[in-house]
């Protein structure tokens, strides 16, 4: 089976996964600072950063684009998230965030070495 | 109770609403006297400004005071401070009442507002530091000061009288009708109550506002809830000012960070393997590793040490089939700081199903800790080999704490074995 490599740059592990396998089968077995909450895509917790190789991830959905927005939206206006808000809103902002840098992590599929970071 | 306005000075009128049978609050707090909804009227030559509302259930008093203070026509501005319901309840009959009047809030309350009021096209001004408004003979300058305790919120500085419109800042649950803090009963465990739960965990946006606030002249100090603060307004900012310090200074140096290990042990199996973590620890190089037992302190007083920490590491014994009361208590305190992103880890000894460590785990994780390591579990008395593996993940733990863990590559199917090994 062809192999990816997926690297969470927190705990500096990387882990050799099968082609097709979803951030959220491994993320939290290597103790990666990823949260969860809904596991199925519908509240956005689970928002991660792509460092590096964002095009050997899977497409993103439309459902995903709109998930990524409103949890965008309610980081700003939330009050749940309460330091580097001004760091990461100014950030968001300037890198466009939707479908680039930013994904769900129960969501997407790897199908290349990528390198990844909770937010 | 009689509903007239209540004079601050010449041109200030407190307009808000009193809530005596209040007796929880925001369900956290407990408010054994009710509390208060303060808003307030300010008249300038050209017009007035109402500076907040009050809830939605205390919205007639509110109208009362206000009618009794302006006409609706000569309302030119409403400024919110914080669009919390308990100071905006009455904001969307106010603006139905002063159409004119315009929405003054400050610069991350932007997309709030527009959920608050379920209106896409709310017309307002959002306003920044050192932005002003002028009633002609009177001037309203902003501060933005966020997170306290909500990312919308700001004060309000109404520069020739040097009043400080606070909002919950400096704020306590206590409702009496003398309103003034020389006037009401003893207040000082409502405002210490208040600051140690709703203003305690935003402590570096607490410092960040008091920059802004000190420097000011002050006279009178008027936050949305409980007393009035005109007599000695300064001593309350250095209240704030105290309770957000450090309280002693810290030994500890910049590029040292600091690692707390609390324990629990009926028998000693996890204290012996607290002290193997801790040696662990130590090896790793700026680590500075402190052992507590839970048994001789609680959690009021741990709370304090954990804020200032780095990374923290609980360890229990599994009794029935759970982590002990101590250390429950001690995560449940967390609730009071900000962990966010702090390492944690849990170990423990146990007899046969040892649920403790990864329970203990789940729960800080849910707090967003960071939790990079698999605790350790050790089936009754540690032996030498396990108290070597107890050395190591303290080092481990250590130098993630640092960021000086070396790489790890792992296949995907053996990395889930180890940890399904883990959980059985
Ligand atoms: C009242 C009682 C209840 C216990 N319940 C459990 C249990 O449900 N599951 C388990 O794995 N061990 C259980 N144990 C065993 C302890 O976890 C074990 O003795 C452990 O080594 C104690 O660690 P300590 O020496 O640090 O106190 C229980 C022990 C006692 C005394
Ligand atoms: S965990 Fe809810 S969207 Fe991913
Ligand atoms: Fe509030
Ligand atoms: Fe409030």
């Amino acid at each position: 089976m062809a192999k990816a490599k997926v690297t969470f740059s927190d705990v500096n592990v990387t882990v050799n996964v099968p082609v097709g396998t979803r951030i959220i089968e491994i993320s939290e077995a290597v103790g990666s600072y990823i949260a969860y909450n809904c596991r199925e895509g519908d509240c956005g917790v689970c928002l991660f950063e792509v460092i590096k190789g964002k095009e050997n991830m899977s497409a993103i959905s439309k459902e995903e684009k709109a998930v990524l927005l409103a949890r965008y939206q309610e980081i700003m206006d939330g009050w749940r998230a309460t330091k580097d808000i001004d760091a990461l809103q100014a950030k968001m902002q300037r890198e466009n965030f939707i479908g680039k840098n930013c994904r769900l992590a129960c969501q997407t599929q790897v199908f290349g070495d990528v390198v990844v970071a909770p937010l | 109770m009689t509903k007239s306005p209540v004079w601050l000075s010449e041109r200030v009128q407190w307009i808000g609403a009193l809530d005596p049978d209040m007796r929880s609050f925001d369900i956290i707090l407990k408010t054994p006297n009710g509390t208060t909804y303060n808003a307030y009227a300010v008249r300038g030559s050209d017009g007035v400004a109402v500076v907040d509302t009050v809830k939605a259930e205390c919205a007639d008093q509110f109208f009362e005071r206000l009618e009794a203070v302006a006409r609706y026509d000569e309302i030119k501005v409403i400024i919110l401070n914080h669009l919390e319901p308990d100071h905006t309840g009455a904001l969307p009959e106010l603006m139905r009442r002063a159409p004119q009047a315009k929405l003054y809030i400050s610069q991350s309350a932007q997309l709030m507002i527009k959920a608050l009021l379920n209106q896409q096209d709310v017309e307002f001004t959002s306003v920044g530091t050192g932005d002003t408004i002028s009633l002609g003979d009177r001037t309203l300058k902003f501060l933005h000061t966020p997170y306290l305790h909500w990312p919308d919120t700001q004060c309000t500085y109404l520069e020739e009288e040097c009043i400080l419109f606070s909002g919950d800042v400096f704020g306590c649950h206590f409702c009496d009708e003398r309103l003034f803090n020389d006037k009401v009963g003893d207040f000082r465990f409502a405002f210490e109550y208040y600051y140690a739960h709703i203003m305690r965990p935003f402590r570096e946006h607490v410092i960040n506002a008091l920059q802004l606030i000190e420097p000011l002249p002050i006279n009178i100090i008027a936050p949305t809830h409980g007393p009035i603060l005109r007599d000695k307004p300064t001593s309350y900012i250095q209240r704030y000012r105290d309770l957000s310090g450090q309280g002693l200074q810290s030994e500890v140096n910049a590029d040292e960070k600091t690692l707390l290990i609390f324990y629990i042990s009926a028998y000693g199996s996890t204290t012996q393997m607290a002290r193997m973590i801790r040696d662990g620890a130590e090896q790793v190089a700026g680590v500075r590793a402190s052992l507590y037992d839970m048994e001789g302190g609680d959690s009021d007083l741990f709370v304090d040490l954990v804020e200032d920490a780095d990374g923290i590491l609980i360890g229990s014994p599994t009794i029935n089939g759970d982590a002990v009361k101590p250390a429950w208590d001690l995560v449940s305190s967390f609730a009071k700081i900000n962990v966010k992103g702090k390492l944690a880890g849990a170990f423990g000894s146990f007899g046969w199903s040892g649920e403790a460590v990864r329970m203990l785990e789940d729960r800080m994780r849910g707090l967003k800790m960071r939790l990079p390591l698999d605790g350790v579990r050790i089936k009754l008395i540690p032996s030498l080999d396990e108290l070597e593996q107890c050395r190591k993940y303290g080092q481990e733990a250590g130098e993630h704490l640092m960021g000086v863990n070396a790489p790890r590559v792992i296949d995907m199917a053996t990395l889930l074995a180890s940890r399904k090994e883990l959980i059985n």
